[in-house]
């Protein structure tokens, strides 16, 4: 039991600073905010070092896993989790929401991402998720004054309920036909081969609900009035840390337990991965709204990430695993410029409003034109490199197709990310954005351009990390 | 203190590049110019440490790039070759910087100046470190970076930004020569490593690539592309051509850059390549030959010209010319002695022409100077002193080293050597003439424009003392290393950083040539000088006497020998031509037509229609969700699994 | 079959006691109170609402508040029983278990009490 304890001590931790911190704000009053939110931080960073700290291991009868694998996502997690809180507080202090249960929240949604990464077990799998979701939630509707906000909750709980009743079917199913919910158990009765059907179906319903989290289409139908509706540094960590957890999921879940039935799986995943590119290329275009357009851009992203799932080996699993580093820095960062879209008038997130940026604002103009780039895929920056992993790895499993599909995806949706480039650099400034003075989204935004920037000067411990990470899961 | 040597430029010039409006002027400078004289007081030390204390050695910094079998490092190889790199290129450097302080003293942007002295500093470093072929690329891009930065400084100029582009043009051409000779040694060694490389080069000898239907030998075809790139970054003909226009940038850039260091790159690279270039007989008559001739050729341009810098300028271009022909016939200490004493009196020259230029209020035209030599008396001196060590006058440093090529060029006794020791004595002379032309057109004789000369003044001390420091390098860099670096113990000084093949004896025998090999260049140099004061001093009507007597001749020289004409009408009209005619017809017409504008019209369609999918209501999202399940199902159902 | 109806049996049993308890109970209010109907005490009790009445009608917000802090620790109570009854067999562990359990709920109780999510006005 102590070995049991020791093995989650990280999220052991992280759950009991959530609580000291919950009390602890609803005994000093709103004015703790600033305080719950550094030792929030401060916690996420401690939890980062207990997860290095951890030995490969499985606990709690095999329904918690701790790998290689699982620590990567987490430490992903954590970092998110900890630069969405850094940036968030100047704008609830603006908008008058600057409550302490704020980064109490995220916390528990940091928990909970945690335990699905490292989940062993398909009601593992189910707790973490609902308990990173019930949190996100309430973040999402965080702003209750605005129609918008509590709209984009609603939506968010009402859907997600929905996805989180396909996958408890989905498990049904799989549990009915091969009468184990543990990964290890199905890994063992799925390897034969002569799959039945209800395990396929299943596992159908178990891809839809973990495609909803992540937003990968058909089932990425909320992301875009959730993203746009919820307060922007609720969107900012939606897009990040969970989405993040999410695909490491998706990876363990269909590798390890249902490593078998690769062959089946895979064209589900081809199809959800095309379709998520196709919608993020195309969607986009035509949005005026800054945060819906991040929305398309993350659904596009994940069927990028997904690309490397399909290939289904070692390479594939690095490949995702690079990519989602990569992919938290720059939107990350894109969110930090859009936390300093403000005027007196208050907080701006129309694309038109960004012309000319280059003459009023060239720094932050610089940082946006980076992350742009960055995400259109634009050598040598980082996410250049996030695409060129994961395209790799699908031309080596024989993907061509996919990987072709990424490629012209790439271009169509290079034009809108460098459309906000033309409009900052080329067109008639628009009314200047008041200077930003909250310091937590001008470091975070300043570190993640560095990241992105000179990525690949030094590239090898990411890429060494993912590499072990991806030995740690598929050996 | 390797990493420090290395890295003090780059974190100097990053403080300056992007916090000189904070620091103000004298701030940038005091960190600069404090990062480079660290770095050149460190290289000392690194020099007694390697080649006095024989301890050659690599350091680590960290892996770079890692895929697959292609493992590269970033690394600092320290051996003897390098540490030498290292004297000359941090403290040239460190002077430069130093003199710049002065020479730049009234223009406006003074941090970005030192931020680019600085980052080139750091790129040449990166340079001769460098541990790999990848690692030397990334150095040797950012000096072409640098270059065109400081050529285009004053980029309110539009003859500056041609130059510019231009430098940084021809030396494309080299680059991707060399950048194909990266990729044929990866491929035939499978590694970019120099210590794996140049080990198993021996055995690679003889063999070949097989290439379309032809079999080519592999080392000769690698060290010609290699020799590609040196041409290019080294001024060699035909690639020599942006070298006299780089003349454009101020002169500590000159200085540095265009003299000193960056152009010694191809020499350094041969050099370092010896273990390859040994195996690749062919190849090292081609370096001979292409350097002979350039010895020559850019001598004789340099007679007839009037701009004090491009006088110099193509002065550097025939001494990096005599380099790469010691390199050619297997002389590489040789080579890169000249190239360490060189480098001390051609920076010298041009930071006193830069005196000169100081003086004359940016004047650059010698046939407007005259007599200044009691203006600037100390200038004066200072410029003699380098062009007796760059003529060869015994006892200065050049003596030593040009007469140790030329003996080196008889010693290999073939046709190559013989050519290339002919075309290296006659430039001998065409040199001295050259040199004192310069001396005497802009010191002796009468002014010309009254106006700037009783204006002309002495530089400020720091400019002078700069020069001192130099002044002593050209006087006492040939007597005091001449022994240690090309005697007969050559190989304790270089150790194993630089191979030379067993049945290449030049390295042994050039000692003991005939004694009228041994006197030649001093005559040819005493010569020159002497025909240059008949013609300037004694009897003023002689040079336009010749010119107007032989003026095709004249012409053919004044227009160094019509090599930019040739180019404009060989490849730069065909090219804009051809540029046009895509631009306007393919591009414009057929591709925007068929491409962009269709395409971009289809994207839009797509858009609006897959826009129209979000409704917003709730109850159609999770129809949505529930159609894909269930068409998910179905498939399985349908195609059975 | 028939062994498959005969675990059913217990449930039949209880069926008709339920029943029988109900008729019972019934019966004797009839026979041994006093009736004395009125249309308040004959319509159904639904805590505080008008039980035939349109569905889309505004309420008070705070009697769900009520519900849903009262439902988590109805199933508290309701996760005890089970614990309590096999206490014996798992042991230190399970006890434990429960105790961190009942303190993460009490950590949600402090909050709701000092948010004032209890106090009705």
């Amino acid at each position: 039991m102590i070995a049991d304890i020791a093995l989650a001590l990280p999220e052991i931790f992280l759950a009991v600073a959530a609580m000291v911190l919950l009390v602890f704000g609803v005994y000093a009053g709103e004015k703790s905010t600033r305080f719950v939110a550094t030792a929030a931080i401060v916690a996420l960073a401690a939890a980062i070092v207990l997860v290095l700290g951890r030995q490969a291991a499985t606990g709690f009868g095999g329904m918690f896993v701790v790998d290689a694998f699982g620590s990567f996502a987490k430490i992903l997690i954590l970092v998110g989790t900890g630069l969405a809180i850094a940036m968030s507080l100047g704008y609830l202090r603006d908008q008058g929401i600057e409550r302490f249960e704020f980064p109490v929240l995220l916390m528990l949604s940091t928990i909970g991402m945690m335990i699905m990464v490292s989940a062993g077990d398909l009601i593992a799998l189910y707790l973490g998720l609902e308990l990173q979701s019930l949190a996100i939630y309430v973040c999402a509707a965080f702003k209750r004054d605005s129609t918008r906000s509590t709209e984009a909750g609603l939506k968010y709980f009402v859907l997600g309920a929905l996805s989180s009743g396909m996958l408890l079917y989905g498990a049904s199913l799989v549990y009915g036909f091969a009468g184990t919910t543990s990964f290890a158990g199905l890994a063992q009765v799925l390897q034969g081969g002569g799959t039945p059907i209800g395990v396929l179906v299943g596992l159908v319903f178990i891809a839809a609900g973990i495609a909803f989290k992540c937003s990968a289409a058909p089932f990425h139908m909320w992301t875009p009035d959730v993203y746009e509706g919820a307060p922007t540094p609720v969107t900012s960590f939606m897009a990040a840390a969970p989405k993040v957890a999410a695909i490491a999921l998706f990876m363990r879940v269909f590798l390890v337990p249902f490593g078998g039935m690769v062959e089946e799986w895979r064209q589900i995943i081809v199809v959800i991965a095309v379709l998520s590119m196709v919608l993020g290329a195309f969607a986009a275009i035509g949005q005026s709204n800054i945060k819906r357009l991040m929305a398309y851009s993350s659904i596009g992203h994940v069927g990028y990430a997904l690309i490397g799932l399909a290939a289904a080996n070692q390479e594939g699993v690095r490949g995702v695993l690079i990519y989602l580093a990569i992919y938290l820095a720059m939107n990350v960062g894109t969110f930090g410029v859009i936390l300093c879209m403000r005027r007196a008038t208050g907080y701006s997130e129309e694309i038109s409003d960004l012309a000319g940026l280059a003459r009023t604002r060239p720094g932050l103009a610089a940082a946006m034109a980076v992350f742009m780039f960055s995400l259109a895929g634009v050598p040598p920056l980082a996410g250049f490199f996030g695409k060129f992993y994961v395209f790799m790895a699908a031309v080596n499993a024989g993907l061509y197709v996919l990987a072709v599909i990424g490629v012209v995806t790439s271009v169509v949706g290079a034009y809108y990310y460098l459309r906000i480039v033309k409009l900052m650099y080329f067109d008639a400034p628009a009314e200047p954005f008041a200077a930003n003075t909250d310091r937590g989204v001008g470091v975070v935004t300043v570190a993640a351009g560095l990241f992105t920037l000179f990525f690949f000067v030094y590239p090898a411990p990411i890429v060494a990390g993912a590499q072990i990470a991806a030995r740690a899961l598929l050996p | 203190m390797y990493a420090a040597i290395v890295f003090l430029p780059l974190i100097a010039a990053i403080v300056a590049g992007l916090f000189g409006r904070f620091l103000g002027d004298r701030g940038s400078q005091i960190v600069t110019c404090g990062a480079v004289i660290t770095s050149a007081l460190l290289s000392i030390v690194a020099f007694f440490k390697v080649v006095i204390g024989h301890q050659p050695t690599t350091v680590m910094l960290f892996d770079w790039i890692v895929a697959g079998d292609l493992q590269i490092a970033w690394a600092l190889r320290i051996d003897q070759l390098t540490s030498v790199m290292l004297i000359v290129v941090n403290v040239v450097s460190a002077v430069v910087h130093v003199y710049s302080v002065g020479y730049m003293a009234e223009d406006p942007h003074k941090p970005r100046f030192m931020a680019y002295l600085s980052l080139f500093t750091f790129a040449m470093l990166m340079l001769v470190t460098a541990d790999n072929f990848v690692q030397m690329y990334f150095g040797w891009e950012g000096v072409g970076l640098a270059s065109y930065l400081l050529i285009g400084f004053w980029y309110e100029r539009p003859s500056a930004n041609a130059a510019a582009i231009k430098a940084f043009v021809v030396n494309r051409v080299g680059d991707f020569g060399f950048a194909l000779g990266i990729f044929g040694v990866y491929l035939a060694f499978g590694s970019v490593d120099f210590a794996t490389v140049f080990k198993a080069s021996p055995d690679m000898a003889g063999k070949t690539f097989h290439f379309l239907s032809w079999d080519v030998d592999i080392m000769n075809t690698l060290c010609l592309l290699l020799f590609l790139g040196a041409m290019g970054k080294s001024a060699q003909v035909p690639l020599h051509t942006w070298l006299p226009d780089a003349m454009e940038g101020p002169t500590p850039v000159s200085a540095l850059i265009h003299a000193a260091t960056m152009v010694t790159a191809g020499v350094f690279m041969v050099a370092r390549c010896s273990p390859m270039f040994e195996m690749a007989p062919f190849a090292l008559n081609v370096v001979a030959a292409v350097g002979a001739f350039t010895a020559f050729f850019a001598a004789t341009i340099g007679l007839v010209q009037n701009d004090i810098k491009r006088v110099i300028a193509y002065s550097t271009c025939s001494q990096l010319g005599y380099m790469f022909f010691a390199a050619g016939v297997s002389a590489y200490p040789v080579a890169i002695f000249h190239l360490f004493t060189h480098a001390f009196f051609k920076a010298l020259l041009f930071l006193g022409a830069g005196s000169v230029i100081h003086a004359m209020h940016h004047e650059q035209d010698m046939r407007h100077m005259g007599g200044l030599w009691s203006k600037i008396r100390q200038t004066y001196v200072l410029m003699w002193i380098g062009s007796l060590a760059l003529a060869g006058v015994p006892f200065f440093a050049g003596y030593y080293s040009k007469d140790a090529i030329l003996e080196s060029a008889f010693a290999a006794n073939s046709g190559v050597g013989d050519f290339a020791f002919a075309m290296g004595l006659a430039a001998a002379v065409l040199t001295a003439f050259y040199s004192w032309r310069l001396i005497f057109m802009t010191f002796h004789g009468h002014p010309h424009d009254h106006h700037h000369f009783e204006a002309a003044h002495e530089s400020p001390p720091v400019m002078l003392i700069p020069l001192y420091v130099l002044a002593a390098g050209a006087v006492l860099a040939g007597i005091v290393f001449a022994g240690m670096m090309t005697g007969h113990h050559w190989q304790e000084f270089w150790g194993s950083s630089i191979y030379v093949a067993e049945n290449h004896k030049v390295m042994a025998t050039f000692h003991d040539v005939p004694l009228w090999v041994k006197l030649a260049p001093v005559a040819a140099g005493v010569l020159g000088i002497a025909v240059a004061y008949w013609m300037y001093i004694r009897d003023r009507r002689v040079p336009a006497g010749l010119a107007a007597r032989n003026e095709p001749l004249y012409r053919f020289l004044l227009n160094k020998w019509y090599f930019d004409e040739l180019y404009d009408w060989a490849l730069v009209r065909p090219a804009m031509r051809l540029g046009r005619l895509l631009w306007k017809g393919g591009d414009g017409r057929v591709i925007d037509g068929l491409g962009p504008d269709g395409v971009s019209a289809t994207v839009i369609r797509v858009t609006r229609r897959v826009v129209l999918l979000q409704t917003g209501y709730v109850y159609h999202y999770a129809f949505a969700m529930l159609i894909g399940v269930a068409a998910f199902v179905t498939w399985y159902f349908a195609v059975g699994h | 079959m028939q062994a498959l109806l005969a675990e059913y049996l217990p449930i039949l049993l209880f069926l008709g006691i339920a029943v029988g308890l109900a008729l019972v109970m019934i019966l004797v209010s009839i026979i041994a109170a006093k009736q004395r109907p009125e249309a308040e005490k004959l319509s159904p009790y639904e805590c505080g609402f008008e039980p035939f009445d349109d569905s889309r009608k505004q309420f008070d917000v705070r009697f769900y508040l009520v519900a849903i802090l009262f439902i988590i620790f109805d199933l508290e109570v309701a996760f005890l029983f089970p614990w309590a009854v096999t206490l014996g067999e798992i042991g230190v562990v399970g006890f434990w278990s429960m105790m961190v359990f009942l303190g993460v709920l009490t950590v949600g109780f402090i909050y709701e009490w000092k948010k004032g999510a209890l106090e009705w006005e």
